[in-house]
């Protein structure tokens, strides 16, 4: 019987669903919109279709993220840190530090041998640090997000962002713009001062190897590379790493039914019928 | 040629209007404001021929030019430079005598200063790093409820209930925004909780100054009525706005060009 995990963030909502085994029966990620409660469900009837299941055959389905409050039909909601956790201690056992760079906010989780969480932080207050931030500047620049990477790659060199504030930064850029800075050291510029950023904030923590990056930022390789410079050893970067706080979640919802829980089938239908 | 006929100007270079002012015994005989544009030197040369043309003098009449703000190292003529704080205390000590505390809140940046009896800076401090609490912020939420600078003050003093923000950034502010507006809130309601977001930034600022009263507020922020309003509540102080808030620094770098102060640049 399958587990349902579904992570409702600032930008992106995903689910995931896993069989017995903790296989991957599918996974969808699609943008959150303004309406939490009725994407959730269309994304999750989305999942649901790709895996030619029913929502009642589910031996437990969790949600978490920002949204988590928002998923009428989950059986359990819980952090998000918890869940990635979770699902990062079943991709990578060796993981110590996460790195979670979202689209509005950055984390930094720090666990324990068994896998536990034992301390994190985060920054949810600035723009400056997460996704925001190069979400921002990308449009200044007239660039689609997913090319930022690849693009900062090709610099030799990176031009100094000096403003730490995304309103004022994104000034800048226009400025160095007009000075004749190419738009790869720009790009490699703005890497290098969000991953400071956000090294400078995960070290409070203490940072050990392994080091997992997570979250949108993840599928920026020029920040990856930013940020292993600043740590001084390569990271681990999951093959999806938007998906690690979902299945987080699902991995939680057989861990519970593992301990003998069970879902409310009554009450997941209530919840569903309730936003139809 | 006797004291009385002696003109002295102050040019004020800001990141979003230059500024002029013309002063005969600290009298204000003739001020102009321009937008910055590309070119500091040529707005800067602009405002300082309009004083002197609407005063009807030949630029030798002028006994001296006090200059201050940004990028006063590419003028198209003779000046003492003198930091844009100083001018800026000095003008509104002239103006208000019994200021004690000066706020300037800029298109980029948000001053606060403690001023002596003789308007000198007793302390200082200055918010760079971040555009909460600047007028960066207005701006950015005032372009997407598409309202007019001028606008912003009368229509937030209309509201009944602001907006309460989650978030200091503006740039979290400006989704936030989006779905307050989705969930139909009132323009003047946002326009209000801006002003309480970003007076809270600027009463941090003021705070740490170790404010004393009078209160004067200069800047475009001093054009904003909901803004001057706001921030006096979270100072729980009346806060004095001269009539030409914008002009206070030009006007001030004037009066110090006529007491002889600063240094010669070129």
């Amino acid at each position: 019987m399958p587990f349902a995990g579904i992570d409702i963030g600032s930008t992106m909502t995903k689910v995931i669903l896993v069989d017995q085994e903790e296989k991957i029966l599918a996974s969808i990620i699609g943008p959150t919109g303004a309406e939490h409660r009725h994407l959730a469900l269309k994304v999750m009837e989305e999942a649901l279709q790709k895996a030619g299941l029913t929502l009642e055959e589910f031996d437990f389905i969790v949600a978490t993220g920002y949204g988590r409050i928002s998923v009428p039909f989950a059986d359990k909601q819980i952090t998000e840190i918890t869940c990635h956790a979770r699902g990062i201690r079943s991709l990578f056992p060796t993981a110590r530090i996460i790195i979670d760079i979202g689209g509005q906010d950055s984390k930094g989780i720090k666990l324990d041998g068994d896998g536990k969480v034992a301390n994190f932080v985060m920054n949810d207050k600035c723009a400056a640090g997460t996704g925001r931030f190069l979400e921002v500047i990308a449009e200044t620049l007239g660039i689609k997000l997913d090319q930022l990477g690849d693009i900062s790659l090709k610099a030799e060199t990176f031009v100094k962002i000096s403003n730490t504030c995304t309103v004022f930064a994104e000034h800048e850029v226009t400025s160095r713009l007009s000075e004749g800075a190419s738009i790869s050291e720009i790009v490699a510029g703005l890497h290098e001062s969000i991953a400071g950023r956000i090294v400078n904030m995960v070290r409070q923590l203490g940072i050990e190897k392994d080091v997992v990056i997570t979250g949108g930022g993840a599928k920026n390789i020029g920040l990856v590379r930013a940020i292993e410079n600043k740590v001084g050893f390569l990271a681990l970067v999951p093959p999806e790493p938007l998906l690690t706080g979902a299945l987080g979640a699902a991995l939680i919802g057989h861990d519970f039914v593992r301990r003998g829980l069970r879902p409310d089938h009554e009450r997941r239908r209530d919840g569903v019928t309730f936003f139809q | 040629m006797n004291e009385d006929s002696k003109y002295y100007a102050g040019v004020d270079i800001g990141s979003v209007s230059i500024k002029a002012a013309l002063v005969n015994g600290r009298r204000l005989m003739a001020y102009e404001l321009v937008a910055s544009g590309g070119s500091y030197r040529a707005a800067a040369q602009k405002v300082l021929d309009s004083v002197l043309a609407q005063a009807g003098l030949n630029p030798e009449r002028l006994s001296g030019i006090v200059v201050t703000g940004l990028g006063n190292e590419s003028l198209p003529f003779p000046a003492r430079q003198i930091s844009d704080i100083s001018c800026q205390a000095m003008g509104c000590h002239y103006l208000f005598p019994s200021a004690r505390t000066v706020i300037d809140i800029g298109g980029q940046f948000t001053k606060a200063a403690k001023i002596t009896p003789q308007g000198r800076i007793a302390d200082f401090l200055m918010s760079e790093k971040c555009a909460a609490g600047s007028g960066r912020f207005l701006q950015v939420i005032a372009r997407i409820l598409q309202v007019k600078l001028e606008d912003i003050g009368p229509l937030s003093l209309q509201s009944q209930k602001p907006v309460e923000f989650s978030t200091n950034c503006a740039v979290f502010a400006e989704s936030e925004t989006v779905s307050r507006i989705a969930e139909g809130a009132r323009a003047e309601d946002i326009l209000a909780g801006v002003h309480r977001a970003m007076a809270a930034k600027v009463a941090m600022l003021v705070k740490r100054v170790k404010m004393e009263p009078d209160v004067v507020l200069t800047g475009g922020g001093g054009e904003d009525a909901g803004l001057v309003k706001a921030v006096g509540d979270a100072l729980g102080v009346k806060i004095l706005v001269p009539e030409l808030p914008r002009l206070s620094a030009a006007y001030g770098a004037a009066c110090l060009a006529e007491i002889g102060q600063g240094t010669l640049n070129n």
